[in-house]
């Protein structure tokens, strides 16, 4: 481009730039910040004639077929709701691009998969509706679901999401390669230190051959690093989300456990643990022990048989508890057709909905008493504990803008699991700056 | 890209002619509504779907943006924190490595192209098909292989290393390898469109300079250098400045294959991650706004230096 | 594609390099098996990933997460291809990213060859300050642009739609400057020829000046097809139904939550790549010619 070019096109740019800023203020409050009041009064059963066309949307693709066949039971009663599914992966934040994208232009899907670390982003913002009503008619009972859960999705003293599934944590173990080493199978009594040692005899038994003994997925905190903070007696944020507990002594001890595994060689070291899944590691055999989720089983035992063994959580400092987490349906505040929500989420709670989420084995439901089937998947281990572990989990630790210092525990604690920099150093550092982000929230 | 420059426009390969083209003499500066008809739909589109969210972006820069709408003007506050986040300066080193090595695929396509372009050569088509695969491969997919061909414990690279007597690093999760190894992946994609275009300027060039410099008694060697590389300089030129655009677009290998919690991520992401992360992990659309006309300025300034210094080494013909 | 006279004008006929010509002279500069051994080599180096992602979609879900991974699988898993019917809506989004493709490909050739035309050739107001803006468009990173994107074209109530996918990309600035280039690197002398017979700009247009564009036109439909059959966090954001969105989303759709199934998402992505591929097999010499002739240079 000539320089006569550019001199004259910078100056019609930054004409055009000048009006456009007075345009663009006329414009920014697109994206509507929901509706407060938004339909919450007594939720009385629709007729069995309505007709509606809505959109469920989901994230998890295996799921997708016992979500059909719960739509296939929902039409029997209500015949003219027709539901779409619409699956988006939640890899890469996919599906919550696409819900934010849609809830800044008001075409949230009329029913859709809510979590933990978003359901005060959603609730605070006017994105969702109360499912009050359909409380108070008693289409739903919170008395089904594990408490914790309850509170999860009760924001602000307003309920918002019911229950779907849930998932707890549980120690797993290969009985092939600890009898190979010599090393007693892990029993519920197990302490922090029980695993230690073991793992430790375990390693060094298989040094040299990639085999391990103990070790747990910290590219995360819900299945290893989340635990072990309660399990020492700290939390990782205050009950009412505006404080950061990752600089109490307790915490420091939680983070402090995976460091010492993996400073003594129980566990794969931070990058091995990068460069493969744990529970691909476990399910090849290269580790013992691992701490894992629920949605292991299934897989876990397709590959180990009846190798596989699932104890309950090993007793830290102060407890021996495991974080609860689980999915919720909600409706948008602005649901195209309440009615038809409201009554398609009251089914997706109800005891029907869990008994066909527990007989396909993929996750746990959240309604008391129908997980039987899930337990029964598996015979020749205790699934019970998981079960067991729900009734004093405690819940997933989340507040308006989780994402925020999520992205923080995955900047500075791997760092500290690597040993770059002592655990107590990050652990306050990461204190600072998640405390520095929760201010930001309104 | 051809000339830019309207007053010398030779266009055949007689002597570069020095002469202003013909104009249409006797007409009005302007021809009228006709132009208008040609450019409009074209204009307006790129006007609401591309020039409007850029300028969006531009006001946001300087708001604080609620998740879902509602925007509070807050000035510079946003371009304040941009400058002292010491992650910013970080990734533009990171995406400026990365598109260097990926720039490195230039040469490398030169040298191949020129084998596979010789005259008679046989299975040229099936070779220029091989090395052209990659590149319409989807990177979801491919990543997770890449990945595990990067594997630190099990990985082929690390295999061979070993070979050598060298312990492989964990490519993925290790600062600065990490970036080699996704620009590995980067250059090993965008080999084959390379070699297309410079394949298709080789074959372009009149086979008679090449007979006449034998004729001269000129070696391969000079050959090379002195014809084929210069004549392949707008080829050069194109593959370069998509080069640096894709660089600086780099965002979907990062995540197939580093995943989350990776020591290695400060030294590796590149400016569009963070600004993907600050917009739709976040939720901090202003902040994110801020970062987009970071990046709008910088590649702007690189393709202006770009088309700036191409007169000195671009060889129209 | 055939030299037309028009096209480039020569001082004299240039004879293209021939085999047979080559063959009496020899081969120029070093046998030719040492070039086979290099490309070879190199041609399986750059394709080995892909014959890793082939063995991959035969194996079993267990072999590929085993670490380390199996060379090869113990029974050969065919059915892992047909089990991509079943798992994903492929036919249907093969038809959406067919269709997206060739929509887009004969919007941008239309409006960005009329629109280069204009600029190469053409006078008028603001060409110079347009051409700039255009440029620095070229430039910015699609993520810049989705959330404002996916605005207007839910304003525009097309959520879901192939028009709603394709709206944004039939409007190319890359395109309009390829064309642009192009056209500014042909001779002046027909089209004074055909305004002295008193032809419309128009006319002058469509009948003497798009004829000779064919060659830039074909580099503008490989590289819009390139980008457009893998495009993928567009369609992703804009469509909701399986049976609307394209292939590139639909594999994207294969990643479960807490695992994968590795082998059906490979086998996808090769059976997504395969038309592409065949299309490229079947037209590279026409591809060649097309981007060497297009005035890239």
């Amino acid at each position: 481009m000539n320089q006569h070019l550019n001199r004259r096109s910078f100056l019609s740019f930054a004409a055009i730039g000048a009006a456009a800023v007075t345009l663009a203020a006329c414009g920014t409050t697109s994206g509507s910040s929901g509706n407060d009041a938004a339909a919450s009064g007594d939720f009385k059963a629709p007729a069995k004639d309505l007709s509606a066309t809505l959109t469920y949307a989901i994230w998890d693709a295996a799921q997708k077929p016992a979500m059909q066949k719960i739509i296939a039971e929902f039409n029997k009663q209500y015949p003219n709701i027709k539901i779409n599914i619409d699956v988006t992966p939640s890899k890469g934040a996919a599906y919550w691009t696409k819900i934010q994208t849609q809830a800044s232009s008001n075409t949230l899907p009329d029913v859709f998969w809510m979590n933990g670390p978003r359901i005060k982003l959603y609730a605070e913002n006017n994105q969702l509706m109360p499912l009050t009503g359909l409380v108070s008619a008693k289409a739903i009972d919170t008395a089904n679901y594990p408490k914790a859960l309850v509170d999860l999705y009760t924001v602000k003293g307003t309920f918002y999401g019911a229950p779907k599934d849930f998932d707890t944590s549980a120690l797993f173990y290969n009985k092939a390669l600890l009898k190979a080493a010599g090393v007693a199978e892990p029993t519920g009594d197990w302490t922090w230190d029980d695993v230690k040692k073991s793992g430790a005899a375990v390693s060094k038994f298989y040094e040299g051959k990639g085999i391990y003994g103990y070790g747990g997925d910290l590219t995360g905190g819900q299945t290893s690093y989340y635990n072990t903070i309660i399990e020492a007696g700290g939390t990782v944020i205050s009950t009412d989300g505006k404080k950061s507990g990752y600089d109490s002594p307790q915490a420091i001890a939680g983070l402090q456990f995976w460091r010492d595994l993996i400073s003594t060689g129980v566990s794969p070291t931070m990058q091995q643990l990068t460069d493969t899944l744990t529970s691909d590691m476990f399910t090849s055999s290269k580790l013992a022990m691992t701490m894992d989720g629920s949605w292991t089983v299934g897989p876990a035992f397709a590959a180990l048989g009846a190798d596989l063994g699932i104890v309950t959580l090993p007793k830290g400092p102060d407890n021996a508890n495991s974080v609860i987490h689980g999915l919720a349906n909600v409706i948008p505040a602005n649901a195209k057709n309440p009615a038809a929500s409201q009554a398609f989420v009251a089914f997706l709670a109800n005891e029907e909905s869990a008994k066909i989420q527990a007989d396909t084995g993929t996750v746990i439901p959240a309604f008391n008493g129908t997980q039987q089937a899930w337990v029964d998947s598996v015979k020749s281990v205790d699934l019970n504990v998981f079960l067991e572990l729900a009734k004093t989990a405690s819940p997933y630790p989340a507040s308006q803008n989780t994402a925020a210092w999520n992205e923080l525990e995955n900047t500075l604690l791997p760092q500290a699991f690597a040993g770059v920099k002592p655990v107590s150093e990050i652990a306050k550092e990461l204190a600072t700056q998640m405390n520095a982000a929760l201010s930001q929230e309104s | 890209m051809s000339r830019l420059d309207t007053a010398s426009r030779p266009r055949t390969d007689r002597a570069v002619s020095t002469q202003p083209p013909v104009r249409r003499k006797g007409h009005s500066k302007s021809d009228g509504l006709w132009p208008w008809l040609f450019v409009v739909p074209t204009i307006l589109g790129i006007g609401v779907f591309y020039l409007w969210p850029i300028i969006q972006t531009f006001y946001f820069g300087f708001t604080k943006w609620g998740v879902f709408g509602g925007a509070k003007f807050v000035g510079l506050e946003n371009y304040v924190r941009m400058f002292s986040d010491p992650t910013i300066p970080q990734s533009i080193v990171n995406t400026i490595i990365y598109t260097v090595i990926v720039l490195l695929g230039i040469p490398i396509a030169v040298f191949l192209s020129s084998l596979i372009e010789r005259p008679g050569l046989k299975f040229a088509a099936l070779y220029r098909t091989l090395y052209f695969i990659p590149y319409i491969t989807m990177p979801a997919a491919v990543g997770i292989v890449w990945r595990l061909i990067f594997n630190g414990d099990f990985g082929p690279i690390n295999w061979f290393l070993s070979l050598l007597g060298i312990q492989g690093p964990y490519w993925t999760s290790t600062p600065g390898f990490a970036l080699v190894a996704v620009a590995v992946v980067g250059l090993w994609m965008s080999l084959g469109f390379n070699l297309i275009i410079i394949g298709a300027g080789l074959r372009e060039i009149p086979r008679e300079l090449y007979e006449a410099a034998e004729m001269d008694g000129a070696s391969r060697s000079r050959q090379f250098f002195s014809i084929t590389v210069p004549l392949l300089t707008p080829s050069i030129f194109f593959v370069s400045i998509v080069s640096v655009i894709n660089g600086f677009q780099l965002f979907d290998l990062l995540y197939v294959m580093m995943g989350k919690a990776n020591l290695a991520m400060p030294q590796t992401q590149s400016l569009v991650y963070i600004f993907y992360n600050q917009a739709f992990l976040q939720n901090d659309k202003g902040y994110a706004a801020a970062i987009g006309i970071l990046i709008l300025v910088i590649i702007a300034i690189l393709t202006a230096f770009q088309f700036r210094i191409q007169k000195r080494w671009v060889n129209y013909v | 594609m055939s030299e037309s006279t028009l096209s480039r004008p020569r001082p004299r006929p240039r004879p293209r390099a021939t085999t047979t010509a080559i063959k009496r002279r020899g081969g120029k500069g070093g046998p030719n098996w040492a070039a086979h051994l290099i490309l070879g080599v190199g041609g399986l180096a750059m394709i080995s990933p892909l014959i890793y992602q082939l063995i991959m979609s035969i194996s079993t879900n267990a072999e590929v997460q085993s670490t380390p991974p199996t060379f090869w699988p113990s029974v050969v898993q065919w059915h892992n291809f047909a089990d991509v019917f079943t798992s994903m809506n492929f036919g249907a989004q093969l038809g959406v990213t067919v269709s997206i493709t060739v929509i887009r490909v004969l919007g941008q050739v239309l409006l960005c060859s009329m629109a280069g035309y204009a600029f190469a050739r053409m006078r008028f107001r603001f060409k110079g300050p347009l051409l700039a803006i255009v440029l620095s468009i070229i430039m910015v990173p699609s993520q810049l642009f989705l959330i404002p994107q996916y605005q207007i074209i839910q304003n525009l109530g097309l959520l879901n739609t192939i028009t709603g996918i394709v709206a944004p990309g039939i409007f190319s600035a890359f395109g309009l400057f390829l064309m642009r280039q192009f056209f500014m690197g042909l001779p002046d002398e027909l089209e004074d020829a055909a305004r002295l017979d008193g032809a419309n700009p128009f006319q002058i247009f469509w009948r003497v000046m798009l004829p000779l564009a064919a060659n830039g036109i074909w580099a503008l439909v490989i590289i819009t097809v390139l980008w457009s059959w893998n495009d993928l966090l567009w369609p992703l954001v804009v469509t909701s139904t399986a049976d609307a969105a394209p292939l590139s989303v639909g594999l994207a759709n294969l990643q479960g939550e807490h695992s994968n199934n590795y082998p059906i998402l490979m086998a996808a992505s090769l059976m997504a790549m395969a038309p592409i591929l065949i299309l490229f097999v079947l037209m590279q010499k026409k591809v060649m010619a097309g981007i060497g002739r297009s005035g890239l240079k």
